[in-house]
């Protein structure tokens, strides 16, 4: 049930989003389940066989041959998950591993990884090459992230309990970082409705605080020219562009383009305010224009001559 | 936990390809040479496999995949490791029907007339890796992990006999 007090959160956002009357109609109406098929342990046409031999009901993403939408109930319990065929994903989940790009050889770090969706996600993009390190503050966090790694027969990937914004940067220089920050999540609503009940602008400015932190350790770490990636499943720009631009000093921002996904450039005003114009380089997404959740993606490139 | 406790309990030290490959050689029929791209680690009484041999110097929870047991005998492979590893067996595996292979995944322990020599089996079907099991005189005993089991038909219907479940 949504009751109208928590969807009146969303009517701040009124100015920024197009369409804003089906953008609040659209949360309502839940979200289609989605997969990504792991071409760790199966090749996609094998899987597809597979799907259409079982008689299961699937669609491709427009945007990416891996995504499937599933028309089923509990998908988790499809028999191609449990053996590590698919993973459950949700749609605009699978954009930031695409935005980071990491390669085969590579050293990576997914700052915030559990449930490890993208750090999986991540390991199949580098063709369980290279080495993708893992890190998730939260103990309880750390064996679902395991579990999913190990079922998909990931084995370029080691798993750190460190808080991201102290994560040691002893003689580490990675090629790329993806900050996946934790949120206020308002683009899940559609998934299970009562995210926004606890939004409120203090819950965002809390978490700016500690998404800013998160972000510059993220560039601190990185190789100069390496790719830092963040991003959010909110709408917040609290939580999004004000984030990014407290680090613009040491890091220039590059546009995001997927073929197939309709997005929005990011906010260069809010709140009676203007914010750095290269900021419309970020990506929002919107649950109306894709049908899918909400999301917002920026891209970094770390400053040559910083540090 | 203070930070140096967590230091120690997290140690992997390498561990030699040969050693690896040499157990699950006698056990599996698996070729050494299966097991050549991958560095081994162990830590306490497991083992880990990861692509790569050098990480950084960090406090580490897992490195790669957890692939033995050696704390009983006999040493135990993962469900994860088989589905690697175990499509290169050529002793002690068993072959599935479609009833056993869903009571399998569920789970369960089957009757099952095997010449596998009793201990840890990797268990097929339809020439799929399903994972790990533990066959003695005729039963094999699904260690699929609790986590990626099918939901058994019983559990879902409340009227569900046990012979609707092994259907």
């Amino acid at each position: 049930m949504h009751s109208g007090k928590n969807m009146e959160w969303l009517d701040r956002y009124r100015d920024m989003i197009p369409d804003f009357d089906a953008f609040r109609a659209v949360q309502s109406l839940a979200l289609p389940s989605s997969c990504r098929i792991n071409t760790l342990k199966i090749k996609r046409s094998a899987l597809l066989d597979r799907f259409s031999e079982s008689g299961i009901d699937y669609q491709s993403f427009t945007w990416y041959p891996l995504g499937l939408k599933l028309n089923l109930e509990s998908p988790g319990k499809l028999v191609e998950n449990l053996l590590g065929y698919i993973h459950i994903q949700e749609e605009l989940s699978m954009v930031p591993p695409l935005v980071l790009d990491p390669q085969p050889g590579e050293l990576v770090l997914d700052m915030c990884a559990s449930p490890g969706s993208k750090t999986c996600q991540i390991s199949q993009m580098m063709k369980n090459l290279g080495r993708v390190i893992a890190n998730e503050p939260s103990l309880a966090r750390i064996a679902p992230l395991r579990s999913n790694c190990e079922r998909l027969g990931v084995m370029n990937v080691a798993i750190t309990r460190y808080d991201g914004r102290r994560f040691p940067s002893h003689a580490l220089q990675f090629d790329r970082v993806l900050v996946d920050a934790p949120c206020s999540s308002e683009g899940r609503e559609r998934r299970g409705p009562g995210v926004l009940c606890k939004s409120s602008s203090k819950r965002s400015m809390d978490l700016h605080r500690l998404q800013i932190d998160l972000l510059k350790n993220a560039l601190r770490l990185a190789k100069p020219g390496g790719v830092v990636v963040y991003s959010t499943c909110t709408y917040a720009p609290e939580e999004n562009e004000l984030v990014v631009e407290k680090v613009l000093d040491l890091a220039r921002l590059e546009s995001i383009s997927i073929p197939g996904l309709v997005a929005c450039p990011g906010l260069t005003q809010w709140s009676g305010r203007s914010l750095n114009h290269e900021l419309r380089k970020t990506a929002r997404y919107y649950p109306h224009l894709n049908d899918t959740g909400g999301f917002f993606v920026a891209k970094l490139v770390k400053k040559e001559e910083h540090l | 936990m203070s930070p140096s406790s967590s230091k120690k309990r997290n140690i992997f030290e390498p561990l030699d390809r040969s050693f690896v490959a040499e157990l699950w050689g006698e056990r599996f029929g698996i070729p050494p040479s299966v097991f050549s791209p991958y560095v081994f680690f162990k830590k306490a009484n497991s083992v880990w496999a990861a692509n790569e041999a050098i990480f950084p110097r960090l406090s580490y929870e897992a490195i790669g995949m957890r692939i033995m047991d050696l704390k009983d005998r006999p040493w135990k492979p993962t469900t994860s490791a088989l589905q690697v590893f175990g499509q290169h067996a050529t002793k002690n595996l068993i072959h599935l029907d479609s009833a056993d292979a869903r009571s399998f995944m569920e789970g369960r322990t089957l009757e099952v007339e095997s010449e596998a020599q009793s201990g840890y089996v990797v268990v097929f079907y339809k020439g799929e890796v399903l994972g790990c099991g533990l066959y003695s005189r005729g039963l094999l005993a699904s260690q699929i992990p609790k986590e990626r089991r099918l939901a058994s038909i019983e559990q879902k219907s409340e009227h569900g006999s046990k012979n609707e479940s092994l259907r």
